[in-house]
């Protein structure tokens, strides 16, 4: 029973690293239309410039403050650079390139950090133990940065004008243009938060595991797939989601093995589309 | 030096049919197959473990053309029901799990530690210098007839349908053809196809392991057809010696600049490949050859 | 080739685009459709064909019930339909749009391409003369070597029309087949319609050039909002006061 609730626990903290991706993913699909292949890889970047910035300044809540400002950054460059000159263009085109940057980054992380492993420096607390299960209490500071991060999210789209204007353009951009939003700072907006979420998911993982350039890839078809599960577009959806599959996912790894983890998030994403493309959520559209 | 010329067109012409079977998939009918590597395994393993158990090429090839072919029958059931965005997911994700099975099942595939010793194709046919030769010939014809396949399909009445399913699926099926039937084959033809490629891939490379098979493998391709023009065979062609050029020519890259170790070499490689990607989806979508427009 | 359509309803996001249609259409006839734009008659056209699926109606087709079937299966059985925006093939040329359209090609096979490339061959001696008949009489002749996307709004309207009849359908339904299309050419599709229709071709068709429409068929129905507001002979329906306010603007 206690390594029952153990995975359990293990597996929430896998579930909001995933959710939060899919809170990404979810945000861009749902404001930009297109599902965004470099989150993964813009996990690692988080994580790999959280590293070098605990490094160099020694303090982790610094560094991973330096992390999510990277990821933000890099969320507004990519749109600025490529994503909005493929507006006009399909869907395919603009997840063909978020592949092809999501690349470029994972190789420009290998060039400067090299493949070796490496780990966050993190305080040696012991585990507490509630009711008999280990508790690490970084575990739950990273749920509280995680919750943090969701708050922070959920009021940017519901508390301020420029996140009313994100849902209004995930609404109806025709609509959205005409009445006279101004789509590129929105656009902006959205892609600095999406970015910043990004971050925030990768460092976690990053601190729960260890840091390689692979480490974000691995999350992606996870993230795909839980964004589609909560309904695309559905911010909460998408966080709930996320959270379900990475612990169903942590949970089933005594039965499927280590490997087949991924598995698990692949069979959710094409029983989703096949059977009910709006997700758990969403409204009408259809995955055809 | 000779012997590296060999080496480099044997690669050259198995992504060759890696590339036709895409620009069929992509290139003619419109599918958006982010999972081909996945076909290229299959054919692969096929191969080598048949071929451990002494089993003739002549038999192991068409197993292999025949499993990566009925392995894209799930996939393309899929695509049928799924539009062009998701289904491109969806194969990536399928080729992902064929690399977990890989990793996975190691009865079966040795599983990271991968199979090693797989007999070169031509062992005991001919003296072993010949040997690369020979494979090169072989491969060199079997290249020439895909080619002519290709091309044949090209130009056939099979050939308009599917590069009309491509234009526009809805008009397809107000004139009574159904367009399932039609991007299934085009799917598991390109698989078999691919699959041969794993076959020809697994014994020049004597030792296959399932880190070989990721999704780059994918996005080299479609960065091949891509620069060498989406739709045409000639397209496949060009852009395929481009992209071995690029390959390739990092190699020589290295002997000039000495300090940058192997691995380095592989994430400028992967650098790059991203990189072209993007350039070439925002700014000459067409390729070098020209679009899908002959005229 | 009969056709019928019963209470057909569809409504989308709360309003109804369609609103308990019914008519029969006898085989072999020609029929027209009007109304202002948002009538439903696109609408009606793709529930009919298959394309669309609506909330609630049948649709019989010589006889049967084929509300279930999908478009592939309704236009095999003789039903096929233009779209009011042609849906040209656009990178294939003019003639390759028309030669896809004829059913039933061996060479479309894969076993037949390759094993029976004779017969493949003769099969499309034969559609191309066809197509050479059809590229003429729709005066598309020039074009005919031409990417179809590149073709002007009329030509493709022409294309789509050629598309149609390739098929060989007893069933056409023509979605705005004269917009933008010159009178003369109109006149002699017109008569081509009703050459066809002398062999048995049933057509229902869509369009606003009332002129050109009452020269071709014989019975009219009118669609406004949904419903079908006036049927019957073009004559008497265009002096319909309840179709002038709703549609002709109560001039003459």
């Amino acid at each position: 029973m206690t390594g029952f609730l153990e995975l359990l626990v293990a597996g929430l903290n896998t579930g909001l690293v995933v959710g939060l991706a899919a809170l990404a993913v979810t945000l861009v699909f749902g404001v930009a239309r297109f599902a965004n292949a470099t989150t993964g890889d813009a996990m690692s970047l988080g994580a790999y410039a959280a590293f070098a910035g605990a490094n160099v300044t020694g303090s982790l809540i610094v560094g991973s403050a330096i992390g999510v400002a990277a990821g933000a950054l890099v969320g507004a460059a990519s749109y600025l650079l490529v994503f909005r000159k493929l507006v006009e263009r399909s869907a395919v085109t603009a997840l063909l390139a978020s592949i092809g940057i999501g690349l470029f980054i994972r190789a420009a992380i290998g060039l400067a950090f090299g493949h070796q492993q490496k780990t966050f420096q993190l305080p040696l607390v012991r585990p507490w133990r509630i009711f008999d299960i280990r508790i690490h209490p970084n575990d739950l500071n990273l749920a509280l940065v995680a919750a943090l991060a969701l708050a922070v999210t959920f009021f940017v789209l519901h508390g301020t004008p420029i996140g009313r204007r994100m849902r209004a353009v995930a609404d109806d951009l025709s609509l959205a243009r005409v009445s006279g939003i101004a789509p590129a700072r929105v656009m902006i907006a959205l892609w600095l938060l999406a970015g910043a979420v990004t971050s925030v998911a990768g460092i976690m993982l990053g601190i729960k595991a260890v840091i390689t350039p692979e480490m974000g890839w691995e999350m992606l078809l996870p993230a795909f797939a839980a964004a589609i599960l909560g309904g695309i577009g559905h911010p909460v959806g998408a966080v709930v989601a996320g959270i379900l599959l990475g612990t169903v996912q942590e949970m089933s790894t005594p039965f499927v093995g280590f490997t087949y983890k991924i598995a698990i998030s692949f069979l959710v994403l094409l029983l989703a589309l096949l059977l009910r493309p709006q997700g758990l959520f969403g409204r009408v559209a259809g995955a055809r | 030096m000779e012997a590296y010329i060999i080496a480099i067109a044997i690669i050259t012409a198995i992504y060759v049919l890696l590339a036709l079977g895409l620009n069929l998939q992509y290139g003619l009918t419109g599918l958006i197959n982010f999972g081909h590597v996945g076909f290229f395994c299959v054919g692969a393993y096929t191969a080598a473990l048949l071929s451990k158990h002494q089993i003739s090429p002549l038999v192991t090839f068409p197993v292999a053309a025949l499993l990566a072919a009925l392995a894209a029958w799930p996939l393309g059931v899929v695509s049928l029901r799924l539009r062009e965005d998701y289904f491109a997911i969806v194969s990536l994700g399928f080729s992902e799990v064929v690399r977990l099975v890989a990793t996975s099942e190691r009865w079966l595939t040795n599983g990271v530690q991968g199979i090693s010793g797989i007999p070169k194709l031509m062992d005991g046919l001919v003296p072993r210098a010949a040997e690369p030769v020979a494979v090169l010939a072989l491969l060199v014809a079997v290249n020439l007839g895909a080619i002519l396949m290709m091309r044949r399909i090209a130009s056939s009445p099979f050939g308009r349908v599917i590069e009309a399913i491509r234009d526009n699926e809805e008009a397809v099926k107000s004139l009574g053809k159904d367009p399932a039937g039609f991007k299934m084959k085009v799917l598991m033809l390109g698989a078999a196809l691919a699959g041969v490629a794993g076959a020809f891939y697994a014994h020049y490379i004597s030792f296959i392991s399932p880190e070989q098979f990721v999704p780059l493998v994918t996005f080299q391709i479609w960065m091949a057809i891509i620069m060498g023009g989406v739709g045409r065979v000639s397209g496949a062609l060009v852009g395929t010696l481009i992209l071995m050029l690029f390959l390739e020519g990092s190699r020589f890259l290295r002997d000039i600049i000495p300090f940058i170790p192997d691995v380095e070499m592989a994430s400028i490689r992967l650098g790059v490949v991203g990189v072209a990607i993007v350039l070439f989806t925002l700014y000459r979508p067409q390729g070098l050859m020209g679009d899908f427009t002959r005229r | 080739m009969r056709l019928e359509i019963e209470s057909l309803t569809m409504a989308y996001g709360g309003l109804k685009v369609v609103d308990n249609l019914s008519f029969t259409m006898p085989a072999g006839d020609i029929v027209g459709v009007i109304g202002p734009n948002g009538a439903g008659k696109s609408t009606m056209f793709s529930i009919v064909t298959g394309f669309l699926v609506a909330d609630a109606g049948d649709v019989r087709f010589r006889g049967e019930t084929v509300t279930a079937l999908s478009p592939v299966a309704r236009a095999k059985s003789g039903m096929v339909r233009t779209f009011q925006v042609p849906r040209e093939f656009s990178h294939l040329t003019v003639r390759e749009n028309l030669l896809a359209a004829a059913p039933s090609q061996s060479g479309e096979r894969l076993l037949d391409l390759f094993f029976r490339p004779s017969r493949v061959r003769a099969e499309e001696a034969l559609l191309a003369k066809r197509v050479d008949e059809l590229l003429e009489f729709l005066k598309l002749g020039k074009v005919a070597g031409i990417s179809a996307g590149r073709l002007s709004g009329g030509q493709k309207k022409l294309l789509e029309l050629g598309r149609a009849l390739m098929t060989g359908a007893k069933l056409i339904l023509l979605d705005e087949p004269f917009a933008g299309v010159n009178p003369v050419l109109i006149e002699e599709i017109s008569q081509r319609i009703l050459e066809l229709n002398a062999d048995g071709v049933g057509f229902l068709i869509i369009e606003h050039d009332l002129g050109a429409l009452t020269r071709v068929v014989s019975t009219l129905h009118v669609m406004d909002r949904g419903c079908l507001i006036a049927s019957g002979r073009p004559a008497e329906v265009l002096k319909d006061p309840v179709v002038r306010a709703a549609y002709l603007g109560g001039a003459s």
